[in-house]
């Protein structure tokens, strides 16, 4: 039922930015709720870790559950990898047990009575190891949750998994907050924020300061389970979700930003075909599309950056590697030049120079 | 009627005069040799009521005596003393703590001369700021002690002069007493915090425990070592957090060790206590709470174990060995860990990576050039912690590389006397059959292997090392003047 219900109310992929906004107007019907707040019609699903354990199993069902898991992983071998660049046996292993670990809810050794409590039943155990191995869903939206720096952050169809490389606009953020006082009791954007990451991680950098952060996205989907994961960290106070496409929502911020990131899509269309499975056929596509060349949403972030931050205000973007982080800070420093400095170009830990940074002059 | 009365006097004394003679034998002996004799009798039971005494006092002294199997005595009796009353310290151990004394005023002297000087430049200034505060804990002990010693001085002229007031000698003579116990008081705190001290003790710790020598045995003992600590952990309040390291040489990957002990007894439907076999050779733990590096620093060593292992056929008696590594918690400044010096490497897919993969490797692996040390975690789902968790477990191990070469080069007395510290040195035997364990170190027994594996009476053997710590600091402290 909440699989139709999200489904229902999953995106429709547009390759361009322009009809990215003509969505954004036509989805205004299906959701009647003002544009300031979070939509009530769509209610987020409930990570498998945080459900009630109220099945119980034998040890000994478990078991067979577990051998016959671990021989569907066996069995995968480097399938995966050899086709694109997926998962292998040994990875997937780890997964199974993850998914054990947020299934089973008796954490202790001493197993008595031959029996364990779980928070879903045996067969729905295997049925969600099917999807993970047949129908390659992703193991985040397998156990609807993703770890991410210290935080544990719930996802489901039609939201984008936060990746490990983005864990790091945190830290730059965090750096940079530590050096700029007028940073710290300012208002932060996280532009497409999907389940919200950027701007609880930003949120959590600004505990103890008068910051606050203003997170948008184009989804409905996005924001009902952004806003859950920001009620599940008690940054309500800190952290304002608006649904809408990019600076839509933030009209009334014009120039007084004093921080601006984002993770937007970034892949070029014509890349979407050879995406890995995980990503290609389960994740949104809205998060994922950049556009001809990957840099649609890229250069309208330039382009807003300029007229949304006040003076000496900061921003972060990811990008999809070298190329497109060369070609941002061409088109900032020929097309908009005057308006930012300390252009800057950031690796990730694979090495690949992934992210921009800079400040508004 | 008066001649009657003396008629009935005679009659009373005619009788007893009569059975006297009659008795005849007692004729020689007089009333005064009778007292003598039951006095000597009554002396006779004092004598021997004495003597019982005596007896019952030399059958209780036993009790006082150490336990046969303390090879230093010194230490038990010490410790009973220094709990009644501030130990009286040596005159040799009095004078040098003087002159140390001295040296610190003449040196708080010269620092706020220079600090009242208006050319001083800003570093000088920060750097004598610095100096002074440091010695400002000593300096303030030195000031109360001096204090104290006038006020003794005062009283002892005040007794001289009011030899003949009875009232205000005793007055004078029990503030003497009060003084003098307060003066050595403040002489203890002012010799130990001149003592050299460990700027370790108040640090968390981490725990490492690895299967020596033996085998299968060595690997089961390691897994009883650990949950020793774990026990003994719980015990203080402290907090046991299971950390495992997958390190460069070993293959595969580990998580919690309470998960892999449930998804192997699932797998192998095997006893538990067989499970750490087939799980690991190694496991770790951050133990976190008050003074707790202080109280384990000693574990660091061999732990022998002789026992008939539950894999044994025969009921032979196997040793095996585990060795035991505590590590001082460090943060980054501590080991002033550079970004230049370490080499971070993630899972590579080999593609774009970003939004191109899903990914669930969240492996990390820190390497630090200058000294190769090479830590890989992997257990946690998010590689931010899977890198802080690596990054905690190299500061502990170079600050632990540092601090070990700081103590070599610091006295050589310490080494011999205390031991290394370092994890190969034999320190502990825990025999199963006789159900004793024995520390090397300081010769001490405890006849109870049970309670010890408890994690209960491990203070039995740490108190004991910490006190040993204290007198060879003292003896460090001598020597060096």
């Amino acid at each position: 039922m909440n699989l139709t219900l999200s489904s229902v109310y999953r995106p429709y992929s547009f390759p361009t930015l322009l009809k990215s906004s003509s969505f954004s107007t036509l989805s205004r019907p299906f959701c009647s709720s003002a544009l300031s707040s979070p939509p009530t019609c769509v209610k987020p699903q409930v990570p498998l870790f945080l459900r009630p354990p109220i099945y119980s199993t034998k040890l000994c069902e478990l078991k067979k559950w577990h051998d016959w898991a671990k021989g569907v992983a066996f069995s995968i071998g480097s399938t995966f990898v050899h086709s694109d660049n997926g998962r292998d046996s040994s990875i997937l292993f780890r997964e199974m047990k993850w998914l054990m670990e947020d299934a089973v809810e008796d954490h202790s050794m001493i197993v008595d009575d031959e029996r364990v409590k779980m928070r879903i039943g045996i067969d729905e155990l295997y049925c969600l190891w099917k999807q993970r191995i047949h129908e390659r869903r992703p193991f985040q939206y397998v156990v609807g949750c993703e770890h991410w720096r210290d935080l544990v952050l719930s996802v489901q169809e039609g939201v984008l998994i936060p990746r490990p490389e983005t864990e790091l606009i945190v830290d730059f953020v965090y750096d940079v907050v530590s050096e700029n006082e007028d940073l710290k009791s300012g208002v932060w954007a996280d532009l497409g924020t999907g389940s919200g990451a950027l701007a609880i991680g930003i949120g959590r950098v600004l505990r103890s300061e008068g910051g606050r952060v203003v997170a948008t996205d184009l989804s409905p989907v996005a924001v009902a389970v952004a806003a859950y994961n920001v009620q599940r960290y008690c940054l309500q106070d800190k952290i304002e979700l608006r649904e809408g496409s990019w600076f839509e929502p933030l009209k009334d911020m014009e120039g007084k930003l004093v921080g601006l990131v984002s993770n937007p899509p970034y892949i070029p269309s014509k890349d979407i075909s050879g995406l890995q499975a995980e990503v290609g056929r389960h994740e949104p596509r809205v998060a994922l599309d950049g556009g001809t060349d990957g840099m649609d949403a890229l250069l309208h972030l330039c382009d807003g950056a300029g007229l949304m931050l006040k003076p000496g205000g900061f921003f972060a973007f990811e990008t999809n590697g070298e190329h497109q982080c060369r070609a941002l800070v061409d088109y900032m420093e020929n097309n908009r030049s005057g308006s930012f400095c300390n252009l800057e170009i950031r690796a990730d830990f694979a090495g690949i120079q992934r992210f921009v940074m800079g400040f508004h002059q | 009627m008066g001649f009657c009365s003396g008629s009935t006097t005679d009659d009373h004394e005619s009788p007893h005069k009569t059975e006297k003679r009659s008795c005849g034998t007692l004729h020689f002996i007089s009333a005064r040799q009778i007292e003598k004799a039951l006095t000597m009798r009554f002396h006779g039971n004092f004598i021997i009521c004495r003597y019982l005494s005596r007896l019952r006092n030399q059958f209780n002294s036993n009790f006082e005596f150490p336990l046969p199997n303390f090879r230093h005595r010194a230490p038990f009796f010490l410790r009973s003393y220094s709990a009644e009353v501030p130990a009286q310290l040596s005159p040799e151990l009095l004078n040098i703590m003087e002159q140390r004394l001295s040296a610190i005023e003449y040196r708080t002297s010269c620092l706020n001369n220079f600090l009242n000087q208006p050319e001083a430049s800003p570093s000088e200034y920060a750097r004598a700021n610095k100096e002074l505060r440091k010695l400002s804990g000593s300096v303030d002990l030195i000031k109360e002690l001096r204090a104290k010693q006038k006020e003794i001085d005062g009283l002892k002229s005040l007794m001289a002069e009011c030899s003949e007031d009875k009232d205000m000698l005793n007055m004078a003579t029990e503030e003497m007493g009060q003084a003098v116990e307060e003066e050595r008081k403040l002489q203890n705190l002012l010799l130990k915090s001149l003592l050299p001290k460990d700027d370790a003790d108040e640090r968390d710790c981490i725990l490492e425990v690895r299967a020596g020598t033996g085998g299968e045995e060595a690997s089961l003992f390691a897994m009883d070592i650990f949950r020793m600590y774990e026990k003994y952990a719980l015990e203080k309040g402290w907090k046991f957090e299971v950390v495992d390291i997958a390190q460069s040489d070993h293959k595969g990957y580990k998580s919690t060790m309470h998960w892999n002990l449930l998804l192997a007894r699932i797998e192998f439907h095997l006893a538990t206590d067989v499970l750490w076999t087939i799980l690991s050779q190694e496991a770790s733990a951050a133990i976190a709470g008050d003074g707790v590096f202080r109280k384990l620093k000693f574990e660091s060593g061999i732990h022998r174990v002789q026992r008939v292992p539950v894999t044994e056929k025969s009921g032979r008696i196997h040793t095996s060995a585990v060795s035991v590594a505590i590590l001082p918690q460090a943060d980054e400044v501590d080991v002033q860990l550079k970004n230049e010096d370490l080499r971070i490497d993630t899972y590579r897919s080999g593609g774009s990576g970003g939004q191109h993969a899903n990914t669930t490797n969240s492996a990390v692996r820190v390497t630090h050039i200058p000294t190769g040390i090479m830590i890989t975690i992997q257990d946690e789902r998010s590689q931010h912690m899977n890198k802080a968790k690596a990054l905690k477990v190299l500061c502990a191990k170079l600050y632990e590389m540092e601090r070990l070469r700081l103590r070599s080069s610091r006295s050589k007395l310490r080494l011999e006397q205390i031991g290394s510290g370092d994890r190969s040195e034999r320190i502990r035997t825990y025999n199963f059959p006789q159900g004793r364990v024995t520390d090397h170190r300081v010769g001490i027994t405890y006849h109870s292997v049970d309670d010890v594996m408890q994690g209960e009476n491990l203070d039995v053997f740490i108190d004991a090392l910490l006190l040993q710590e204290e007198m060879d600091a003292m003896a460090t402290f001598s020597s060096s003047q």
